[in-house]
């Protein structure tokens, strides 16, 4: 099958794009820069370009969509461009070129209001109630990916929720350099149970939803390891697979959710390329239980999560002792 | 102020109202033409394409509506298409002046003698008009002639049950009803309603304060006071409440309110007391079946007008909501018990060739009709029963003439020794005395006497006349024996007294007994009429009616760690078997001494023709039994077997230091010390063979359902350590908590438990069952005739007629392992219902419990049914451990122990700071408690919250 894959220059695309290559898949990638994925057919460009969008799809059998702007904070008009506009013109670009699958990759943030999840399904997305910009543009961006599914071009949305693994930047990496900086904090006791997803277990869902789409399409699943932890538990042992000491800062909850709204409105206000330590979204993030039903998810992209989180765990310190 | 006439109307838009259910209906009445509105469920039914095949007309009370019926109606309808069951259509009008019915001219306000209130016969007249024009309209349940008590609808051929069921005043209006028309109606149902006597008692002070003069146009019509006083009876969220008051919204339209009240026949003079007493004795006329459904906090339709109606329809089935309140069918499903039973007693049709289909599949009801309780001479549908029941005070009547010692009670201090014919004399003189008296066979009598000798002897005099021992232990606190008693509703007490004291200050129900004379002050104090002391000393004249087999002996209740306590009823065919097994299965044959610390089975020394000795110890105090009270036992009735419970034989192996030589050549002599009432751990075992060095032990696992039906001894338990059962060919440890084998007697079999914590319809048995997780579900002799006036509880129980026997759903869940031994789990509600499937708390509690760094713990489950996360929590008490996660270490080995069970994953360890534990058996945690607790802390609250 000639698939295309956008954003394969992250961690997450561009072991979708390699082991789609392993399989034999032509593959095709879209990114700003090239993909280092052997084998592939780099596409240089971004989504939010029509012209690079028809070539990277041209005559495409299926599109694996997962470029995004991720970030916790940064200018809204960027998160839009990027995470509404590009989902409307790839999928814009692939009714025009007659592409038959979309599998489009979002997040569980968009359902997520900041209340608790316990157990629950996908749920709809929200542009209007999730949290941040992130949240938001990819809550509008999920809803036109399946706003165009049909018959002719079949499209199933993925949420994968909170990846981790070796080579992971986003969230292990950062749990990894703020505990060894000793900066990383616990949000009151820790023990509100969240989904996690390892990274091999994210890309084997993601290839398996190739095949699932075909017979179901037009929902979202939320893909995560089924193996809820207590979030203190979890962050400290990537903390301590990485080489860090367990993390010890504990901030009470109600302080954390402040000092993450002050952090998030004084970042604004100057020059930064990092992202800020804390935020009101992070704070929630973290305090909050969010885990989900995986039933519907594992029935439809007849996929189990073959890494276990402590396998994962132990993946984890191999790879950081090797490097 | 003058009432306008104003026809019926259509309710509004209702939450839970169908508007297909509303229609109105012009019927014939007495004095003309009036138009109703009528909740019917035809055209809902017919919509769906069916037919009914069972009617329920349906009346509600003041100041309710049709309203009330409608989980009724929703239910019907729902169950309508569901296989095995009746269609049933219900009718419920609105009466006149209430609901959405035509409101009358009148005059002036309510009064209790006015000429324009509606009175009681009107009404019964008015149901009748509008039920039988709505009869009329489907084919199969024409009304025929009135009166007649020609045989009912189901047996002329026609299968179109009639039923009838009513609520407050509807309920005496509809029986009524029921009663004059025994030929087109089939069974009758009622929730709390009364046919209240003036003579007996006054009204209920609410009622009183409502009727008194001037006051009833005023709380009834004018204001909306009993309006919202009734209303305010439920708990009902405000838009149903406000559904109920939409037909009343102005006194304009509350007149039939004041005229229901003003209807109440308070006293002789009433213009409608002869007719309530005329609808009296029609009800008690009736013979067909009934049922009583009854919300016991009523605080106006009070007990004492369940226990009349149960006079009246002594073949009625009861079924109580102890926490309803007066709108019973509001909180609690009263809709299916309903059609539970009507499809108990009205099965749908089904084709001869089909019928064990039917019965397999789960859709169809899987309840058949228990055996009535109140009628004890009507013998259940099948027995498990040995034919040739031997009465339980055969043996005792056969040793009338023994010297030889029956009993022996160190409670006395000095102890009291009785022989055989001693025994024999004092209990059939208080069998007579009693029956002097007014004991009735049936009648039942509540036990306050802690056991020895004075038990036994009210007890056996009770068993010879056919009297039913109550027996609610002082371990359900004030309040739980005030529930139980008042439940069991025994006609007497015989009580000492603290258990006298407590029946005066909280109000129990019966005739007062003491058990020694009491003085003249004390007498009047307690309403003491005599003691047993007393009729001890009754002269043997006339014969002593003689139970049968099936008549109940006792009601004894369940420790209520799931809810308020259930009584559960035992024939004396059932204590039979259970003497029977005793000596069957442990050797207790007659001329053999033991020592009975145990209350169940200290009483059944008599009837076995065992010497009993009751050890000097504080029955709701088993701690306080020591070794040495045990060895004098032992010494004073020779004894070979001692019986107590784990906790009593902990405080004996810790005083068994203090024990003479002789003494303790008196515990070597003792062959078999029998534990009940929990699990006996390994070590404990040990340190009872200790004091018993040439005894076998055992520890029997029963419940108050069934007292023994599993058995496992010192040597089981050493063997079962460390096993393991292979299921589809890979090795499982065996885990949990190992009681042994079904003694004999004892079917065993298992009712899987599915994704959803569901136990399945169908049973298991043999090497099918083995290894998998289930419902142990049992049979035997000796196991209970059913639940004391929860008819659906005793169903749902007794649901299973594998192999045609009488099963008893336990409600424990376990597994059976290879060898068919029986390893605990924990209690159906409490399993967790895991993504991997369900998971038997038990197991996972006695892996953890292994680990040194861990006291105890509970498994429990968080999130949604089928996908629940899998937490243990873990004790802090006795430990290191703080509240909050478990140390990472600690969790990272108990999470790898249990992956290695059956693949289960441990989301979560965490520490609670404190476990909460029932007060009846210390050992038994709160889980319920515990899971709310971890609830909280997982969704990111408090870990300092108290459990």
């Amino acid at each position: 099958m000639k698939i295309t894959v956008t954003g394969a220059s992250g961690l997450l695309g561009s072991s979708v794009a390699r082991a789609l290559v392993a399989s034999g898949h032509g593959v095709t990638t879209l990114q700003r820069r090239p993909s280092g994925v052997d084998g592939a057919r780099d596409v240089i460009g971004t989504v939010t370009d029509p012209t690079a969008v028809a070539e990277a799809i041209n005559g495409a059998e299926a599109i694996v969509h997962l470029a995004a702007k991720v970030s916790l904070t940064g200018d809204p008009r960027e998160f839009a461009a990027v995470n509404v506009g590009g989902t409307r013109t790839l999928v814009n670009g692939a009714q025009a070129a007659g592409v038959p699958r979309l599998v489009h990759i979002s997040s569980p943030s968009v359902a997520h209001t900041g209340e608790s999840i316990v157990g629950s399904g996908a749920g709809l997305a929200s542009p209007g109630l999730a949290r941040g910009e992130y949240a938001r543009t990819k809550a509008a961006g999920e809803l036109i990916a399946l706003s165009a599914d049909s018959e002719n071009l079949r499209v199933l949305a993925l949420r994968p929720h909170l990846m981790w693994g070796p080579g992971d930047v986003q969230l292990t990496e950062r749990i990894v350099e703020r505990a060894r900086a000793g900066r990383m904090p616990v949000l009151g006791a820790g023990t509100a149970l969240v989904d996690t997803l390892f990274v091999d277990n994210a890309v084997e869902a993601i290839v398996a939803a190739l095949d699932a789409v075909d017979t179901t399409h037009g929902e979202s699943l939320v893909v995560t390891n089924g193996q809820p932890r207590p979030i203190g538990e979890l962050m400290a042992r990537i903390a301590i697979a990485g080489g860090a000491p367990e993390p010890k800062l504990r901030i009470p909850v109600r302080a954390a959710l402040t000092a993450g709204s002050v952090v998030e409105k004084v970042w604004d206000l100057g020059e930064h390329d990092d992202e800020p330590p804390l935020t009101r979204f992070l704070a929630e993030q973290l305090s909050t239980a969010h885990w989900f039903d995986q039933r519907r998810t594992q029935e439809v992209l007849d996929w189990r999560p073959r890494v276990s989180i402590e396998e994962g765990l132990e993946l984890l310190v191999a790879h950081y002792s090797a490097n | 102020m003058r009432f306008p006439a104003r026809p019926a109307t259509i309710p509004p838009t209702l939450p839970e109202w169908d508007p297909a259910w509303s229609r109105t209906v012009d019927a014939e009445t007495a004095d003309g033409t009036h138009s109703f509105h009528v909740l019917d469920t035809l055209e809902a039914l017919r919509a769906t394409g069916r037919e009914p095949t069972g009617t329920i007309v349906a009346l509600h009370g003041n100041p309710t509506w049709s309203y009330l019926w409608r989980h009724l109606a929703q239910a019907t309808v729902d169950a309508a298409g569901r296989a095995g069951q009746r269609v049933w259509r219900v009718i419920a009008p609105d009466q006149l002046d209430m609901g959405f019915s035509e409101r009358l001219e009148h005059e002036s306000l309510p009064k209790p003698h006015g000429p324009e209130v509606r009175r009681i016969s009107q009404r019964i007249d008015d149901f009748d008009a509008v039920v039988r024009t709505l009869l009329a309209e489907v084919d199969g349940n024409a009304p025929d002639t009135a009166g007649s008590s020609a045989p009912t609808a189901e047996a002329d051929g026609s299968d179109h049950p009639i039923v009838t069921i009513g609520h407050d005043w509807g309920g005496v209006l509809s029986l009524g009803w029921a009663a004059r028309n025994t030929a087109l109606v089939s069974a009758s149902i009622s929730l709390n309603t009364a046919v209240h006597q003036p003579d007996d008692a006054p009204l209920p002070a609410p009622l009183r304060a409502t009727l008194a003069g001037p006051m009833l146009p005023t709380a009834t019509v004018l204001t909306d006071w009993f309006l919202r006083v009734t209303l305010g009876l439920g708990d009902l969220d405000p838009e149903i409440r406000d559904a109920f008051r939409a037909p009343y919204d102005a006194p304009g339209r509350r007149y039939g309110i004041g005229g229901f009240v003003a209807d109440i026949p308070v006293d002789e003079k009433h213009p409608s007391y002869p007719e309530l007493q005329r609808i009296g004795e029609d009800i008690a006329a009736l013979s067909h079946p009934a049922l009583l459904v009854w919300g016991p906090k009523d605080p106006v339709f009070l007990e004492r007008y369940l226990r009349d109606l149960r006079g009246r329809l002594p073949q009625a089935d009861i079924h109580r909501f102890e926490k309803g309140s007066h709108l019973v069918s509001e909180d609690f499903d009263v809709a299916g018990v309903v059609l539970d039973w009507l499809a108990a007693r009205f099965p749908a049709e089904v084709d001869a060739g089909s019928t064990a289909d039917a019965r397999s599949t789960p859709a169809a009801s899987p309840i058949a009709a228990p055996s009535t309780e109140a009628n004890a001479s009507i013998p259940s549908a099948v027995t498990n029963s040995s034919a040739a029941a031997r009465p339980i005070t055969a043996i005792l009547d056969a040793r009338r003439d023994d010297d030889s010692v029956a009993s022996v009670d160190f409670s006395r201090s000095p102890a009291q020794q009785i022989t055989w014919r001693r025994l024999w004399h004092v209990t059939t003189s208080i069998a007579h005395g009693l029956t002097e008296l007014g004991v009735r066979p049936g009648d039942r009598v509540s036990m306050l006497v802690p056991p020895g000798n004075n038990l036994t002897a009210a007890l056996y005099a009770c068993l010879k006349i056919g009297a039913v021992a109550v027996v609610a232990d002082a371990g359900l606190g004030p309040q739980g024996m005030t529930r139980a008693t008042t439940s069991a509703d025994p006609q007497w007490i015989i009580g000492e007294l603290p258990g006298l004291g407590l029946a005066r200050a909280f109000n129990w129900p019966g005739r007062r007994i003491s058990v020694t004379p009491l003085g003249p002050v004390q007498r009047r104090l307690f309403k003491v009429e005599t003691s047993l002391t007393d009729l001890a000393r009754t002269d043997h004249r006339g014969a002593l009616p003689t139970p049968a087999a099936d008549a109940d002996a006792a009601v004894l209740f369940t420790s209520g760690s799931t809810g308020p306590a259930k009584g559960v009823r035992y024939t004396h065919a059932d204590i039979s078997a259970l003497a029977q097994v005793l000596t069957r299965v442990f050797n207790v044959a007659e001329g053999t001494g033991l020592v009975a610390g145990f209350p169940p089975f200290a009483l059944l020394g008599p009837a076995i023709g065992a010497t009993s000795v009751t050890p000097d110890m504080s029955v709701t105090k088993p701690k306080t039994l020591t070794a040495s009270a045990i060895a004098d036992a032992v010494i004073a009735g020779q004894a070979t077997m001692v019986f107590a419970s784990p906790a009593a034989y902990r405080n004996v192996a810790a005083t068994a230091s203090s024990l003479s030589p002789e003494q303790k050549a008196a515990c070597a002599r003792v062959e078999l010390v029998l534990s009940a009432g929990a699990p006996v751990p390994l070590e404990l075992m040990d340190s009872i063979a200790e004091v018993f060095p040439a005894a076998s032990i055992h520890s029997p696992y029963g419940m108050t359902e069934g007292l023994l039906l599993a058995d496992i001894d010192r040597e089981g338990v050493a063997r079962a350590t460390g096993s393991t059962t292979t299921v589809a060919g890979e090795a499982r440890p065996n885990l949990g908590v190992c009681v042994g084998r079904p003694i004999d007697g004892v079917e065993l079999a298992l009712a899987p438990i599915d994704d959803a914590g569901t136990p399945s319809e169908t049973l298991l048995r043999g090497p099918q069952a083995h290894g998998r997780l289930g419902e142990l579900v049992v049979s035997a002799a000796h196991i209970k005739a059913g639940y004391d006036r929860l008819w659906r509880t005793t169903a749902l129980s007794a649901r299973d007629d594998l192999d045609g026997r009488d099963w008893h759903r336990t409600n424990d869940v376990g597994r059976i392992d290879s060898t068919g031994r029986v390893w605990l789990e924990g209690r159906l509600q409490h399993v967790v219902t895991t993504p991997r499937g369900p998971v038997g708390p038990g197991a996972l509690e006695a892996l953890i419990d292994q680990d040194p760094q861990v006291s105890r713990s509970a498994v429990v489950g968080t999130g949604p049914t089928g996908t629940q996360a899998l937490v243990a929590v873990l004790d802090a008490e006795g430990t290191e451990l703080k509240a909050g996660l478990a140390p990472l270490d600690l969790t990272a080995r108990l999470r790898a122990q249990v992956a290695a069970i059956d693949g289960h994953d441990l989301s979560a360890v965490l520490v609670a700071p404190n476990f909460p534990t029932d007060i009846r058996h210390n050992s038994k945690i709160d889980r319920s408690r515990l899971a709310d607790w971890a609830d909280h802390v997982l969704t990111g609250g408090s870990v300092r919250r108290r459990v």
